[in-house]
């Protein structure tokens, strides 16, 4: 069989270089400097792996001059696909004109590919040879053939495709596949009617539920308001692949490729007609409610009153699944004046439901949202406020003087609510309010969501000076290590000269926050802060963190050549420990330059890494002896 | 439960964060846990059955983050090495507590199995996207690790295969399911730096060039390792036992090895074309200079790939700059911005690394509800063509320019002749 195909693939070879040598002496075709070289290549002796590479080669600088001896190695079984790189690639009828001519005397894989590659280029002058390949007995050269002719995608290619597939061709899904994509050619040729008649063909053949599904999908998208009731039909249908394919075709049609209001109205009025009529029990209930998500996502940007009054109505009762997707879809289609409805239902009894209600709201748009909660907040009783104070917070509706009393309310819910919206919406003036329950929590509780709320409103605000100064005045007692933590959170001078004094304290605990703190400092300020306390701590406990937190700095963060150099400098002088001093030349080595070349030299001086500092200064000179670029 | 649990308090928060102000950022709907049948013990018929292809080590990662899952019934796994095929087959047995996980060599006979709703797809990414597409074909949803595509014209396939199939498909970016990282996104996107005026992309090493044929080896017993298939796609070449040792090596087939644009910039392009709401990708491509690859796009931003100037936030960084303001992110889960007023809105926790697991839940919750997961195929397809663009620029060493509506490079036969690539026979798109 092997030697077979190499007979075939020599007999094509002869054949095609002959009509190239033709070619050539005709003058039909002219080969660039470039090119000449590479053919040279080609009708040499040279390795297959270097003809494979010219091929690829010749893709990019091969002209009508190469076809001839790339298609020669169209029956090569090593070096036809390589040699089809080159002729997919090159423009021009020569190209096309020797991939047909190849089907005539190819067979198997290579036939295959060549068929492929014609599919590729969408040669339309090879439909006749590819309608007879439809019929082939080698069912992978017949589904080649489909391929090619759907990639083509002409009237003519639809025709023949049509036909087979009513002809009951043996690989009729192969041929389906091929008539969507050659529908999809037809409609960007503006030939919508044989587009859709060809879709529509795939969608009623006895072939796969895939491929039929594929067929529906274009017919519904190609045909517009027309399309609907096939969506609907496959949103009823009892297969699941044609539903599935159904919801994901109703999150395109009118709202994707190109967007039509009138149309995508009409497809959300269906929609909403199938949520409404759907039975509460399941299945039905659970495709109502991917309905609903197909819905939601259709009107991303608002819905109208039809769709939303459906999901509303949806939200309000039923089962509870549809009620909670309904509740959630809300969330992104609503405005302002489902807040009331809305907020009955996150008085619901069903917790589930209650949170959804307020996630929902806390995502709807607009300002008359914010105008309608902060209303309805003065006169809230106990049992209402924590969702609308919540609802301040996540909104971050700037009404800090009037939560503020409540982080004192008799009720600890309130309370609670009013400390974490706090934490969204407070301003520097009255972050002393946070500071003071940070500090000084009534309980376990409150410290947690105190010291959660002012991180929030800390790390946000602007002069993160004047927030630092707050939090430090307050970092003392019993929750000083959480207020240092805050401190590291905000950064900025006057964090890192407070956490600088904490470690300098002599509370070990507080040491010890202090320095991870420093350790892991966001910003080259705390290098020398850093370095001090390497070689300043009396008892030494937090030397070494405080080595690598310095040592840190000088190798990831973005400095001058000259800083860098100098931070290693110091570094090396700092510390005896060999060890260390490595960690320090491997930076050296990481960033060369003329000043950590100077450095490197200077450590060649240390003789418990003079080898290192060596090979440092070899490898720096090296990397700057390159040219740039 | 609680992986889809504690997503939704992410997605909800970070659509609440955003939500005040005209520019609204809307929550998406996340189908509730209890009717997805994530409130416990989810019983078979209710499982989603996933068929695995390819799992190396990447893809064995990929595999424990599904199998996290409670609604996941792993049902098979297809590998050209028998190694792999078994190795995987013990780790799902292991935990599924059965014996029933199918071992298939041909991945034509795991996509033909009715029971497999969806595949995970990890073999070397010379497979990614044809294997993406005949799945679709199949009727599979996919979740499909990067670098999806090889060339400009497979990712505009891929795009227009997932749609035209239905596929749900989940390009493994997993960076756009963490919260960070999606924060950051989401400030550029919604206005809060100004206008956007230029993000950077960190591509981990900048070169292109074409794939070599190593010396032949005795070829194995296909039972073992099979060349003719593993080599798929692939222009042919004999078999090497370091190139069955890594797809990378022959990742494009006979043309261009994407090296780090392509490899590294798959994951940070796609989070910047993210920021700039996935729009179509850059129209201009310049060679590096000083170490920066600049792409523009139409409306004048810029794309850059730049391997230094970092700040030290992991690996994966990004950082958009608009008129007002700046953010940065990267893989320690922490994010650097202009001005801390920026942080308003920002609830998230800190995930460091790169933890695919929210990833592969959203992919999850799509199937069921065929919903547009946050790597879905039209965005993966603009991230891929833009680091494919940027790999022909540094080809040829020259600027090109695309046309982002016929997909072609303008007056130039060169560029436009890397856009695709011939598959070997009898593979086709």
């Amino acid at each position: 069989m092997r030697r077979d195909r190499r007979l075939i693939g020599l007999a094509v070879a002869a054949a095609l270089l002959l009509c190239a040598v033709d070619a050539r002496s005709q003058g039909v075709t002219t080969a660039s400097g470039r090119e000449r070289e590479l053919l040279a290549v080609l009708r040499s002796e040279t390795p297959e792996s270097e003809k494979a590479i010219t091929c690829k080669l010749l893709a990019i600088h091969g002209s009508a001059a190469a076809v001839g001896d790339l298609a020669a190695l169209l029956g090569n079984e090593r070096l036809s696909s390589w040699a089809r790189i080159a002729l997919e690639a090159i423009p021009g009828p020569e190209a096309d004109a020797a991939l047909r001519t190849a089907t005539e005397s190819l067979a198997g894989l290579e036939l295959v590919g060549v068929i492929n590659s014609i599919g590729v280029r969408s040669d339309a002058a090879a439909v006749g040879l590819l309608e007879k390949r439809l019929a082939d007995a080698d069912a992978g050269v017949a589904a080649a053939a489909a391929a090619a002719l759907g990639r083509i995608g002409t009237p003519e290619a639809a025709a023949i495709l049509s036909r087979a597939l009513a002809a009951g061709v043996p690989d009729r899904d192969a041929v389906a596949q091929a008539c969507v994509v050659a529908a999809e050619r037809l409609l960007a040729a503006d030939k919508q009617a044989e587009a859709v008649a060809l879709a529509n063909a795939v969608w009623v053949a006895e072939v796969s539920e895939q491929r039929r599904a594929e067929g529906a999908r274009f017919a519904i998208l190609a045909r517009g308001e027309e399309g609907i009731p096939m969506l609907v039909e496959l949103l009823r249908s009892p297969a699941k692949r044609l539903f599935n394919m159904g919801l994901f075709t109703a999150r395109e049609v009118g709202v994707q490729g190109r967007p039509d209001a009138a149309l995508a109205e009409a497809v959300d009025l269906a929609l909403v007609r199938e949520v409404v009529a759907a039975p509460a029990t399941p299945p039905a209930a659970e495709r109502a409610m991917l309905v609903i998500d197909a819905l939601a996502e259709r009107n991303k940007a608002g819905a109208g009153k039809a769709v939303q009054s459906a999901i509303l109505d949806a939200a309000a009762a039923g089962a509870k699944p549809v009620r909670l997707a309904a509740i959630r879809a809300l969330g992104g289609v609503g405005d302002a004046a489902v807040v009331p409805r809305l907020l009955a239902i996150a008085a619901d009894p069903d917790p589930e439901c209650a949170t959804a209600a307020r996630d929902a709201i806390g995502v709807l748009p607009g300002d008359a949202v914010d105008r309608e909660i902060t209303t309805r907040l003065a006169t809230a009783d106990a049992k209402a406020l924590p969702t609308l104070v919540g609802l301040v917070g996540d909104r971050r509706i700037a009404v800090v003087t009037e939560i503020i009393p409540l982080v004192d309310h008799a009720d600890a819910g309130v309370r609670l609510a009013a400390i974490a919206a706090l934490g969204s919406i407070v301003d520097l003036p009255n972050l002393d309010v946070l500071v003071k329950k940070a500090a000084a929590p009534r309980d376990e509780t409150e410290a947690v969501a105190a010291t959660a709320a002012l991180r929030e409103a800390a790390v946000r605000m602007a002069d993160r000076d004047a927030c630092a100064e707050k939090i430090a005045a307050s970092a003392t007692g019993a929750r000083q290590t959480v207020l240092l933590d805050l401190l590291g959170d905000v950064g900025g001078t006057r964090a890192l000269a407070a956490v600088n004094a904490a470690a300098k304290s002599g509370d070990e605990a507080i040491q010890d926050t202090a320095t991870r703190l420093l350790g892991k400092w966001m910003t080259a300020d705390a290098a020398p802060v850093l370095l001090e306390l390497a070689t300043t701590d009396a008892a030494g406990t937090f030397r070494g963190r405080c080595f690598k937190g310095y040592v840190r700095i000088a190798r990831q963060f973005v400095l001058p050549d000259d800083e860098r150099a100098g931070m290693c400098r110091k570094a090396l002088a700092a510390t005896q420990d060999p060890a260390a001093r490595k960690s320090v030349i491997e930076i050296l080595v990481r960033y060369p330059s003329a000043a950590t070349l100077a450095v490197a030299k200077e450590a060649v001086a240390m003789q418990d890494v003079e080898a290192e500092a060596k090979a440092a200064v070899a490898s720096i000179e090296a990397k700057l002896a390159k040219p740039a670029g | 439960m609680q992986a889809s649990s504690s997503r939704m308090r992410r997605r909800a928060f970070l659509g609440r964060g955003l939500a005040t102000g005209a520019a609204a950022a809307v929550a998406p709907v996340v189908i509730p846990s209890s009717a997805l049948g994530l409130d416990g013990v989810v019983p078979p018929s209710e499982r989603i059955r996933v068929g695995g292809i390819g799992i190396g080590r990447r893809g064995e990662y990929d595999l424990g983050c599904f199998l996290q899952q409670p609604d996941v019934q792993f049902t098979a796994i297809c590998d050209v090495k028998e190694g792999r095929r078994s190795a995987v087959k013990g780790i799902v047995d292991k935990h599924h507590g059965t014996a029933d996980c199918r071992m298939y060599r041909n991945h034509r006979e795991l996509l033909d199995q009715a029971d497999i709703d969806a595949v995970l797809i990890a073999t070397g990414p010379n497979w990614h996207g044809l294997m993406a597409m005949l799945a679709a074909k199949a009727g599979k949803d996919i979740y499909c690790e990067k670098p999806c595509t090889k060339n400009i014209a497979e990712s505009l396939m891929l795009r227009d295969t997932m749609r035209r199939c239905g596929t749900v498909f989940q390009a493994g970016t997993q960076r756009r399911n963490l919260p960070h990282f999606a924060f950051a996104c989401e400030l550029a996107r919604t206005g809060r730096l100004g206008p956007v005026k230029r993000i950077y992309a960190h591509p981990a090493g900048m070169r292109a060039a074409t794939s070599g044929w190593l010396p032949e080896d005795p070829t194995p017993d296909p039972a073992v390792a099979d060349w003719d298939m593993y080599l798929g796609p692939a222009a042919w070449r004999p078999f090497h036992a370091k190139t069955l040792g890594d797809g990378f090596n022959f990742e494009k087939g006979g043309g261009l090895v994407g090296g780090g644009v392509l490899e590294w910039g798959s994951h940070c392009v796609d989070l910047c074309q993210w920021a700039v709401d996935d729009c179509p990708p850059p129209v201009d491509y310049a060679p590096p200079v000083d170490g920066q690859l600049v792409c523009r796009y139409a409306d004048g931003t810029e794309l850059v790939f730049r391997e230094k100037g970092w700040i030290p936030l992991g690996s994966c960084p990004v950082r958009f700059e608009g008129e007002t303001g700046w953010v940065e992110a990267g893989d320690s889960g922490k994010i650097v911005l202009s001005s801390p007023e920026l942080m308003a809105g920002r609830k998230v926790e800190e995930i460091g690394g790169y933890p695919a697991t929210f990833h592969v839940r959203d992919f999850l919750d799509c199937v069921k509800t065929r919903g547009k997961p946050k790597g879905n195929a039209d965005a993966a397809c603009n991230a891929h063509i833009a680091c494919h663009a940027a790999n022909i620029a540094l080809f040829l060493g020259r600027p090109v320019k695309l046309d982002t509506g016929s997909w072609r490079f303008v007056n130039d036969d060169e560029a436009n002749r890397l856009r695709s690539e011939a598959l070997r026979e009898p593979w086709r798109l």
